[in-house]
């Protein structure tokens, strides 16, 4: 069996990584749930933002269902931490996650124009409720969380929603914007590609400056910078995530630019902006900001040798199945989608 | 305001739960069946088939789109509201939930998005990503079973060195803990019979309105073949799981038949009436003999334990159980008749169409909630007979809760009944027009 501590120490990674792909990989659906709100003058061409992101979106939802079932399965208290102590935002998600879902799934399906609209909504505000609660939840944890001794949280409700918090909702939400408009722009025809192109050029901008806030804050935050002073490579991390900031813009404003590439740079800043976070936290997931020892860390937090080698073959064979077929189904569905 | 948080998160699971799964057989059995569909019409070209996959894939798609989404809310449940049991648990509990979204999830998300998006005009994709879809159901039946089958009769663990929580000993015991196979076994079989006595139901209305008779005629043969399958088998190997539960779960087992003093040779009564204050049946009428002993042990002179044996702290609610068990059986018995008589009709009157089976499709139409209510008292015998254990002899229910305060919960609760009440009723409308509209499908691109 493989060293304990080596295997706690790559379900650290692991759980940053799938965490990290369940972002990346739900941005776009999110970002069109949220343009479907004022991009499409009519239902045709809802239904053309919908179908950009139709057949992809139910598959690339189900890494959040890993991320939630990995945490559990490697660090069982941290799951539990993290859900008990975010009670309310966590069930805002999942209310959110099933009005998304229902909504976008079921947009094509009835003819009744009231209620497509009202579907078209549903899917608009189910994915802004996500992209918020996401946001105020992983700002949180990469500030820390009132946790006393013994774990006893001393956290509140209207605590968890400061001001950085909300920055990061806000900085969420033109993440996802962004790589929906990308998206859209790439994958659609006509009036909705050139509106979602246009709106990218703006939201790309906006992303790169409130994200240069949010992560300055970040590092003046109490304890965030203790890993990147003691091995300052790591500042190469957040810096890969400003190039990719920067090549986002420059290829969402180019005129000739292909929105693809402009998509995969703000999928890159994503990744690369999620991860600076998830190694400012290492040993922990959730820190303590009253007291650093107070915070659960991995190694207090892990599943058995046993339960995480199994785990980790497990994820070794079908993290890499998975990838496979669902970057396939995208060769499947090439063409540009149009008006409806 | 109610403060007892223990009871306020069992309720919220049980309302959670049972919404969930009033999607989750239709899902296994009506795919499995829309998968035969598309794979025909792949190989022959036949229009007929064509249609009933679009037909039968189009009220798929609908509840396939309630039955994953509602499938979150127990994922966050276990951190949000079963705090304890999570830290407990986790190290056995929580790899078959990891497993489940990494080999099924991850198949059915992928390929229902592949299906839905993909036309006719490509038979062999459209088949493929609709069988695998199909697969991807069953093995996730087979890792959320693995988890719950521990939860009835733990094994493959051993008790942390500080009696803090559990750790996974054995994984190979885990998955071969027969609790989970007679459990996968019995809730498969249920699914085919659910969308088998739906096929029926929604045939016989199509063919009581002579619309699309050929398409119907043979969707109802398929419905009828199904159900006499699943309607035999359902009783003849949920005896030996019976059986079995008497000898792993005794004390259940005794709440199942409401046998109060035990011993050998114990008689079954029909008619029964047992209360739990009283701890003995009100009523009780019309025994045969012997009988509860076979149903719960295999022998008739077998050996029964009593609820008065157990002390009345580690019994489960026994007229709940009892009334539930009740209700299941004698709806498997309803089942296994119309089963019966569809068959007769099939032979009799294979295009439905004389006075008799006119009246059994109206018949039928009436009985398509019943496979839902058989099920869902089918599980509460297995979750409410399961207390007041969360894990059977080894951890309470009552120590398993996170410290939530009472009032997040009831919060989420009254915001959880109210947003499920307009999707059951969105559910409806839309499952409705589909039927009603017939097996003229649009297909997306």
């Amino acid at each position: 069996m493989l060293d304990y501590e080596f295997l706690i120490n790559i379900w650290f990674v692991l759980w940053g990584v799938i965490w990290t792909i369940y972002l990346v990989v739900d941005s776009f659906a999110l970002g069109a749930g949220m343009l479907a709100a004022f991009i499409p003058k009519n239902m045709g061409q809802t239904l053309q933002l919908a179908k950009s992101v139709g057949p992809f979106w139910g598959g690339n939802q189900v890494w959040l269902i890993l991320a939630a079932g990995g945490t559990f399965a490697a660090f069982p208290v941290i799951f539990s931490k993290m859900f008990t102590w975010l009670y309310i935002p966590m069930m805002l998600l999942l209310l959110a996650i099933i009005l998304r879902g229902i909504c976008l799934e079921l947009i094509y399906h009835d003819e009744n124009e009231k209620l497509q609209n009202a579907f078209r909504y549903g899917w608009s505000v189910g994915s802004f409720l996500i992209a918020i609660v996401l946001g105020v939840a992983f700002t949180n944890f990469f500030r820390g969380l009132f946790i006393g001794a013994d774990y006893a949280y001393e956290g509140t409700l209207l605590g968890l929603f400061n001001v950085h918090a909300l920055l990061g909702a806000l900085l969420f939400v033109l993440f996802f914007l962004t790589s929906g408009a990308l998206w859209g722009a790439h994958k659609t025809t006509g009036a909705v590609s050139k509106n979602c192109g246009d709106f990218a050029k703006k939201s790309s901008v906006a992303v790169a400056v409130v994200a240069l806030i949010y992560i300055l804050s970040l590092f003046n935050t109490d304890g965030f910078a203790i890993n990147y002073n003691a091995y300052p490579i790591l500042y190469i991390v957040p810096t890969i995530a400003v190039v990719f900031a920067l090549a986002c813009i420059a290829l969402s404003i180019k005129k000739s630019g292909r929105p693809f590439f402009a998509f995969l740079a703000n999928l890159g800043t994503l990744f690369f902006g999620a991860a600076t976070g998830v190694v400012s936290l290492y040993p922990y997931i959730l820190k303590s900001t009253l007291n650093p020892e107070f915070g659960v860390s991995i190694f207090a937090a892990a599943s058995s040798q046993l339960t995480l080698t199994l785990m980790f073959y497990a994820a070794l064979i079908f993290v890499p199945i998975v990838l496979i077929y669902q970057l396939w189904s995208y060769t499947i569905f090439k063409n540009k989608i149009e008006e409806a | 305001m109610i403060e007892d948080i223990v009871l306020l998160s069992r309720l919220q699971f049980a309302f959670t739960i049972f919404f969930h799964f009033i999607f989750v057989p239709l899902t296994i059995g009506l795919g499995a069946m829309v998968a035969g569909f598309e794979v025909k019409y792949w190989k022959t070209k036949d229009e007929k088939w064509k249609k009933s996959a679009q037909y039968w894939g189009n009220l798929f798609k609908i509840n396939f789109a309630f039955g994953i989404v509602t499938g979150f809310a127990m994922t966050f449940q276990f951190g949000t509201n079963w705090g304890q049991y999570a830290e407990f648990m986790g190290d056995v509990f929580a790899s078959p939930l990891a497993l489940e979204a990494l080999i099924a999830f991850f198949i059915e998300g992928t390929f229902f998005g592949i299906w839905h998006f993909t036309t006719h005009k490509k038979p062999m994709l459209k088949a493929i990503s609709m069988v695998l879809v199909s697969i991807g159901t069953m093995i996730s039946g087979v890792w959320i079973i693995t988890a719950n089958g521990f939860m009835q009769n733990p094994v493959g663990y051993e008790l942390a060195a500080d009696g803090s929580k559990i750790l996974l000993s054995d994984f190979g015991s885990v998955l071969t803990n027969p609790y989970l196979w007679y459990m996968l076994v019995h809730t498969l079989l249920s699914a085919y019979l659910l969308s088998a006595v739906f096929m029926i139901a929604i045939s016989g209305y199509h063919l009581l309105k002579k619309s699309n008779t050929g398409l119907f005629q043979s969707s109802m043969k398929l419905g009828i073949c199904v159900m006499i399958i699943s309607a035999l088998l359902l009783p003849g190997l949920g005896m030996f799981y019976g059986h079995y539960v008497g000898e792993v779960q005794p004390v259940k087992a005794a709440a199942m038949e409401a046998v109060w003093e035990g011993g050998s040779g114990v008689p079954m009564y029909l008619i029964q009436i047992p209360s739990d204050s009283a701890e003995r049946n009100l009523v009780q009428a019309v025994a045969l003999p012997k009988v509860g002993s076979f149903l719960l042990t295999g022998s008739f002179d077998g050996e029964v334990t009593g609820l008065n044996d157990i002390d009345p702290e580690d019994r489960p609610p026994a007229a709940l159980t009892f009334f539930s068990f009740r209700i299941m059986v004698v709806l498997g018995i309803l089942f296994l008749l119309e089963a019966f008589a569809g068959l007769y009709l099939l032979k009799k009157d294979p295009a439905f169409e004389n006075a008799l089976s006119q009246k059994y499709m109206k018949l039928m139409l009436y009985s398509l909630p019943l496979p839902y209510f058989a099920i869902a008292f089918g599980w509460a015998v297995a979750e409410v007979g399961r207390q007041p254990w969360i894990v059977y002899g080894l951890y309470r229910t009552s120590e398993a809760v996170s410290g939530v305060p009472a009032i997040q919960i009831l919060f989420s609760m009254g915001l959880l009944i109210l947003f499920y009440l307009i999707l059951f009723v969105l559910f409806l409308y839309l499952m409705k027009n589909a039927i009603v509209k017939g097996p003229e499908v649009k297909e997306h691109a």
